[in-house]
């Protein structure tokens, strides 16, 4: 099982950049365990992977609507414990990679020490499913430890970059990125946004021609509607992320359930399509 | 045991604790402000400039006063250093000062801030208004609702108070919203973090311009008693007041350095701020140090009758100077702290900060340890005036 990793899979293909790729993202757990297995279980035909957040209560990269899913998956019973089995279960249909997104303090537990814990949560995290992980606070000076483990149990350690990562940084990144780059498209937290911001385009050209490797570029950030995901696919991002676009849905439907379920498939099909045109 | 000028290492180190642990959006900015403070640090004119201010504007030096009736009462010789008389009331500005000029160099327009009760909020104001940059400050609405005066003096300065509605509304989500406007306005505003925690720099760089307490206190008591005291006590919630005057007798390991942590309502209610006392290691807003959180690395919610020391967790250099065996955690509940403010008060005519009243309440637990002739410093970290309200639930007087 250690040595199966699906991002890794899916980018040996060959020609595989040639595509354009969609990660959605949700909190695991919202609105409610079952719910959401149940969601997951509708849109998994339109997506390429699927990223999962693991709820942290002190979420600083995060804007408000993942925020408000944080505490409804918090309500729902969420912890690590719970989002290791939620994550089994979704696997028994679902094939695809998953990357969770998380902060460190939630890996750093459990054990005598944080090296301990660090390789035991990363061990079970493994277990249960996953490919990848985004820790949203932990910056290329501060990962050593979590490269180390992350390689023994052979999960991709995405890292972040932002339009402020200055070159030397981008390098130091860069050779120790596995799986794909996940590229922060504005200066700010977490948000669907109306436009996508200028510093998109000169970010995403900086970062592909620092690239050496085969590595795929992810936008994520702010994107909200079908014609910024084909826009951003067009200006050679490999794949896009959308959040706060999707939970918003959620949080919208939250007294009828099989309408959520509806707007979500629409827009994610949506999303897919756009990107697809793209190609 | 060297000390000085050793912690933290180039990577914000204090042994384990400390450290960057910042989303990647913030890293440039914290690396420019690392620049920055390593250039000024040691830049004679900068350090000139913010003394002056401090003097001319805060009161600086500030008096090491010797209590005489409460040092008959408790039994030993008790001196106060007066950051109650600062400007503002309280040690803050030493701070804020020495950050906002540091910010002004660095071309910065605006300032960002978190507050729990409102003293950091209102040094920030303060410091706002001296240097005319545009003022930002962040506050759960919890607090906005407990510290209306606050409130009101840091709008009557000129800043915007921006009520926060994530989490518990307190402290530590004042300072997630403060942080995440930080990651939208990153390029012309400096995020001036109250207390000796956050990402590297910040426990560097607040205890650096905090440290003017602990070396007019050395020069004070040679001056005064020819010898350095016993022991120096102060109250930790972030830790900046104890760590202002402890730094720089880190080093002279004759004197006890005690800090004291909030017990709240009592040990065995859960409700208590004792991260240092009672926490298990763990990554909060930046820096790995000790916390109160769940099995699950969830950060809990903290407790105390002062809100400068309700927080969950506390500095890294107070982790590691507690893990090298020369910071001794003490603690005082909420009804301690009440009967040494109200003693401090009666005795000596001054009405202390209830944060600073914790290291009294100590003192009044632990002075069985001291002789007669015995010198134990407490660090009056901020005065009482803000915390009327309060203490006016608990305690009332009949006019006759």
């Amino acid at each position: 099982m250690n040595d199966t990793n699906r991002i890794l899979d899916l980018f040996n293909e060959k020609n595989s950049l040639e595509e354009k790729y969609f990660m959605p993202f949700l909190v695991c757990g919202d609105p409610s365990i079952e719910q959401f297995i149940s969601m997951v279980k509708k849109i998994a035909p339109y997506i390429d992977l699927l990223e999962l957040g693991v709820p942290f209560s002190d979420p600083i990269a995060d804007g408000p609507t993942i925020q408000e899913a944080n505490m409804r998956a918090f309500e729902a019973g969420i912890n690590t414990k719970v989002a290791l089995d939620i994550i089994k279960k979704i696997r028994t249909f679902f094939t695809k990679p998953i990357v969770i997104l998380t902060y460190y303090n939630i890996l750093i537990q459990g054990s005598e020490t944080i090296e301990s814990s660090l390789d035991n949560t990363l061990r079970r995290f493994k277990e249960s499913g996953i490919d990848g992980i985004v820790i949203a606070d932990l910056p290329i000076e501060e990962a050593g430890l979590a490269l180390k483990y992350c390689k023994k149990h052979n999960i991709s350690l995405i890292f972040l970059i932002a339009p402020t990562t200055t070159d030397d940084r981008l390098e130091k990144i860069l050779k120790e990125a596995i799986g794909f780059i996940y590229l922060i498209s504005i200066l700010g937290v977490t948000g669907a946004r109306e436009k996508v911001a200028q510093i998109t385009k000169e970010t995403i050209k900086r970062v592909k021609e620092k690239i050496k490797t085969r590595i795929p570029v992810f936008l994520g950030f702010g994107i909200s509607k079908p014609e910024h995901a084909s826009a951003v696919a067009e200006l050679g991002a490999d794949g896009i992320i959308i959040g706060s676009a999707i939970i918003d849905i959620i949080k919208r439907n939250l007294s009828n359930f099989s309408k959520m379920e509806q707007e979500l498939v629409e827009f994610i099909s949506s999303i897919k399509n756009a990107i697809k045109r793209s190609n | 045991m060297k000390y000085n000028g050793i912690y933290p290492n180039k990577c914000g180190k204090f042994g384990d604790f400390g450290g960057i642990f910042a989303p990647e959006v913030l890293m440039p900015a914290l690396c420019e402000l690392d620049e920055a403070f390593e250039k000024y640090r040691n830049d004679e004119s900068f350090k000139k400039e913010f003394y002056q201010i401090l003097e001319s504007y805060g009161g600086r030096p500030t008096p090491l006063f010797y209590a005489k009736r409460l040092s008959e009462n408790v039994g030993c010789k008790v001196y106060l250093k007066r950051e109650d008389l600062l400007h503002g009331g309280a040690h803050k500005l030493n701070n804020v000062i020495g950050q906002a000029l540091l910010a002004k160099k660095m071309g910065k327009k605006k300032l960002v801030a978190e507050t729990g009760a409102g003293q950091h909020g209102f040094a920030t104001a303060i410091a706002g208004a001296y240097f005319g940059m545009e003022t930002k400050v962040f506050m759960g609405k919890v607090d906005i609702a407990r510290q209306a005066y606050n409130v009101y003096r840091m709008q009557l300065l000129g800043a915007e108070v921006i009520p926060v509605e994530s989490g518990s509304k307190t402290l530590k989500d004042a300072i997630n919203d403060g942080l995440r406007y930080w990651i939208t306005n990153v390029r012309d505003t400096h995020y001036l973090m109250g207390s000796v925690v956050g990402p590297h720099p910040y426990p560097l760089l607040v205890r650096e311009f905090q440290r003017i307490i602990g070396i007019e206190t050395k020069k004070q008591i040679m001056e005064l008693e020819g010898r350095l005291p016993n022991a120096i006590m102060a109250c930790i919630g972030g830790g900046s007041n104890a760590i202002g005057i402890m730094y720089d007798f880190i080093e002279n390991e004759n004197v006890q350095l005690i800090g004291v942590e909030a017990a709240g309502e009592g040990l065995e209610t859960g409700k208590h701020s004792i991260a240092l006392g009672l926490g298990r290691r763990g990554v909060l807003h930046g820096s790995l140090m000790y916390l109160l959180q769940n099995e699950y690395g969830n950060i809990l919610k903290s407790h105390s009758i002062s809100a400068g020391l309700d927080y969950p967790g506390v500095g890294p250099e107070h982790c590691f100077l507690k893990e090298l065996s020369r910071l001794r955690v003490e603690t005082a509940t909420d009804n301690e702290t009440l009967e040494s403010f109200q003693k401090l008060s009666v005795l000596e005519g001054i009405i202390p900060a209830l944060e600073s009243s914790h290291a009294l309440a100590c003192l009044e637990k632990i002075k069985g340890e001291f002789n007669k002739d015995d010198i134990v410093i407490i660090n009056l970290s901020g005065s009482g005036s803000k915390d009327l309200n309060i203490i006016k639930q608990r305690l009332e007087f009949k006019v006759k």
